[in-house]
């Protein structure tokens, strides 16, 4: 009988590879963000973690961008860090090209154009963008890794996004609703904070802080409140 | 075609680096085994390095990798001086550079195959600094690090004795909770060794320690049943 | 998804029988009253659903005759939980959901998974395939000692919000809100797509 195919080639014996390297890792975390008439909530939890570790309880991925845009950031920390640094490289060029900041709309147009020239290897990252937009109502353009992107009222994306995005729906849309509440800046905030900490009860990758920005015609405000850190 | 194979493995690699911050300053600990794969292969291989005057680096993962990157930093430091414009690298800036070059090598799928954990003085206006960095790019800072095993053992013994408590930890204990910590890691890391150094940054400067054994107990192990043995 | 309430239970599921993404039914009962005061919601395998309610029906039908009342809740969920681990090893795909109130005029949920694993909670439980988006909705809108019209509102809201961020779930949802007194049960409608 025939032996077994041995050394049918010379190539030496495939052996299986320890570690096989992933660029990728997913650091988790929810983002979320509001347009008002008048104003624009964008917040996000400040949790990193990788698989079942919490590698940081502080590292915050919701930017506060040179042009007054808000640009919150989850997914793979790294290429989210990555990205804010060609944003902000960017908007200082549009600045000396143009005398101007780059308005909220025209930002928008170049993350999803940023996004999708790295389409074969894209940045892991699922972006909120807030701010005004020039005739100073509250906007938000939630996208996808790829820079496929939408104008919305509200977003929340990220590791709890399932979870709490059909609750703005009803508390910020008002979906099933006969009356609808005027909707301040204190009730977006408060919707906010009980999103997060509902978000934190039931989502692992989510806790530690909320950092909330709140972008009116009078600036930035920056708060952090404290949530769960288990 | 066939598809590029930058992509290398470790081969002689470093294990665990813990870092926390405490009330004078930064600490660093490491062992000084550099395995090859399950050999422990040299025995005394320090793996806490001094970058400029205010920030330490500790290293897990491929040696020969962090070799280069060492190589690195004392080519960026000379040409830093060289410029006599009154600037110093500190830690925060070390920081960020590694943070850019190991983004930039995964990038490239060509990774420099190391975690590391940065420490030191944060910037030209003082306070500190403790980070992380790793082969994707991944950057972070925290009151406690750990990398490799550490993450699951050290972490959490660390986070209970720092966290909340960075303004008054005193020297000692600090010393003592990563010792601790590193004599755990000797009990359950395989691929640890009982030979470790600590690194400081305080106000006094940087201090390596020079390689010292750990005291550890075994004669618990006397009284351990199964697992072979027969009584 | 069932919540419990002060004195008082809800369950509440959706209409729609698909397979993937093709809807063929949209009056589909997946909620079945067991007694007056027990209800299970079955979500899952169709064939599944209809085998174990029928199943359900008879065992409890046997238990009433040789008991001579009806089973309570708790005993109940612990007849489903062995019922599907019976099958441990060529299971039901079915997740169910139990509410009810016990004999002493207390609230009772539960939910399990498809091998019969019960899990207990104060609050609600959910399950199907809009569970992470009940789970939100739930986790924001819920709050203890709900009266039964405060907490149809809340269950109602709650499922009816999850339904519409679900491809797979939707054309209306049923609530049955459950008193010492008696069952109230309400169909509504949502968006129909």
């Amino acid at each position: 009988m025939q032996m077994y195919e041995e050394q049918k080639s010379s190539c030496p014996v495939k052996v299986p590879v320890e570690c096989r390297f992933s660029p990728y890792t997913d650091n988790g975390g929810t983002t979320l963000a509001i347009a008002g008439d008048d104003f624009c909530v964008i917040a996000g939890d400040t949790r990193q973690s990788e698989g079942y570790s919490i590698n940081s309880r502080y590292a915050p991925k919701v930017y506060q961008l040179s042009n007054g845009s808000v640009l919150a950031t989850g997914g793979m920390y790294a290429d989210g860090v990555t990205l804010v640094k060609m944003i902000e490289q960017r908007l200082e060029w549009y600045r000396h090209a143009h005398d101007k900041q780059m308005s909220s709309g025209a930002l928008a147009q170049m993350l999803s154009t940023i996004l999708y020239h790295k389409r074969m290897f894209p940045y892991y990252v699922w972006n909120t963008l807030g701010g005004l937009d020039e005739d100073g109502k509250g906007a938000v353009y939630s996208y996808d890794p790829v820079g496929s992107y939408e104008k919305q009222k509200w977003n929340c994306s990220g590791s709890a996004g399932h979870l709490i995005q059909p609750f703005l729906d009803n508390q910020i849309g008002f979906t099933h609703q006969k009356e609808k509440a005027p909707l301040t800046l204190e009730r977006v905030v408060q919707v906010t904070k009980d999103a997060f900490t509902s978000a934190t009860e039931r989502d692992i990758y989510t806790g530690d802080n909320l950092e909330m920005f709140l972008v009116t015609q009078n600036g930035i405000e920056k708060t952090r409140v404290e949530l769960k850190k288990d | 075609m066939e598809p590029a194979t930058r992509t290398q493995n470790p081969v002689v690699t470093g294990t665990s680096v813990l870092g926390i911050k405490y009330k004078d300053g930064i600490m660093l600990a490491a062992d000084t085994l550099a395995s090859y794969g399950s050999l422990a292969r040299f025995r005394d291989v320090e793996r806490l390095i001094k970058v400029g005057n205010t920030t330490i680096i500790g290293a897990s993962g491929d040696i020969s990798d962090f070799q280069y990157i060492t190589h690195l930093l004392e080519k960026i430091l000379i040409k830093e001086s060289n410029t006599e414009d009154g600037h110093q690298l500190y830690a925060r800036h070390i920081h960020e550079y590694l943070g850019r070059l190991m983004y930039g090598r995964r990038s490239k799928h060509n990774p420099l195959w190391n975690s590391m954990v940065v420490g030191g003085i944060r910037d030209g206006e003082g306070g500190t600094f403790l980070g992380f960095v790793d082969l994707q790019g991944t950057t972070y800072e925290a009151p406690t690090i750990a990398t490799g095993y550490g993450a699951y053992i050290a972490q959490p013994i660390l986070r209970k004795a720092v966290e909340g408590r960075e303004d008054t930890l005193t020297e000692e204990e600090a010393e003592k909770v990563l010792e601790d910590c590193m004599r755990v890691l000797f009990y359950r890391d395989a691929r640890s060794i009982n030979k470790i150094q600590i690194a400081k940054v305080n106000a006094s400067g940087i201090s390596i320690s020079d390689p010292r054994f750990l005291d550890t107990e075994w004669a618990f192990a006397e009284g351990i049943r199964g697992y072979g043995a027969t009584d | 998804m069932a919540m419990k309430g002060k004195n008082c239970v809800a369950i509440a599921a959706d209409r729609r029988f698909g397979v993937q993404l093709m809807t063929l039914s949209t009056d589909f009962q997946k909620i079945f009253e067991i007694n007056p005061r027990t209800y299970i919601g079955l979500p899952g395998l169709a064939t599944d659903v209809q085998t174990l309610s029928e199943l359900f029906r008879f065992k409890t039908n046997l238990y009433k005759l040789r008991e001579e009342r009806d089973i309570s809740p708790k005993t109940f969920s612990h007849m489903v939980s062995s019922t599907l681990y019976e099958k441990r090893f060529g299971n039901y795909f079915c997740e169910p959901v139990i509410a009810g109130i016990e004999k002493d005029g207390s609230p009772y949920i539960c939910s399990m998974d498809l091998l019969g694993c019960i899990n207990h909670a104060k609050d609600f439980v959910v399950s199907g395939t809009a569970s992470s988006q009940m789970y939100g909705t739930a986790e924001g809108l819920w709050e203890p000692e709900l009266e039964p019209e405060e907490l149809f509102e809340t269950i109602a809201q709650a499922m009816m919000s999850a339904v519409d961020r679900d491809a797979s779930s939707g054309w209306g949802v049923i609530v049955h809100v459950i008193t010492q007194d008696g069952v109230m049960t309400k169909t509504l409608k949502a968006r129909m797509d």
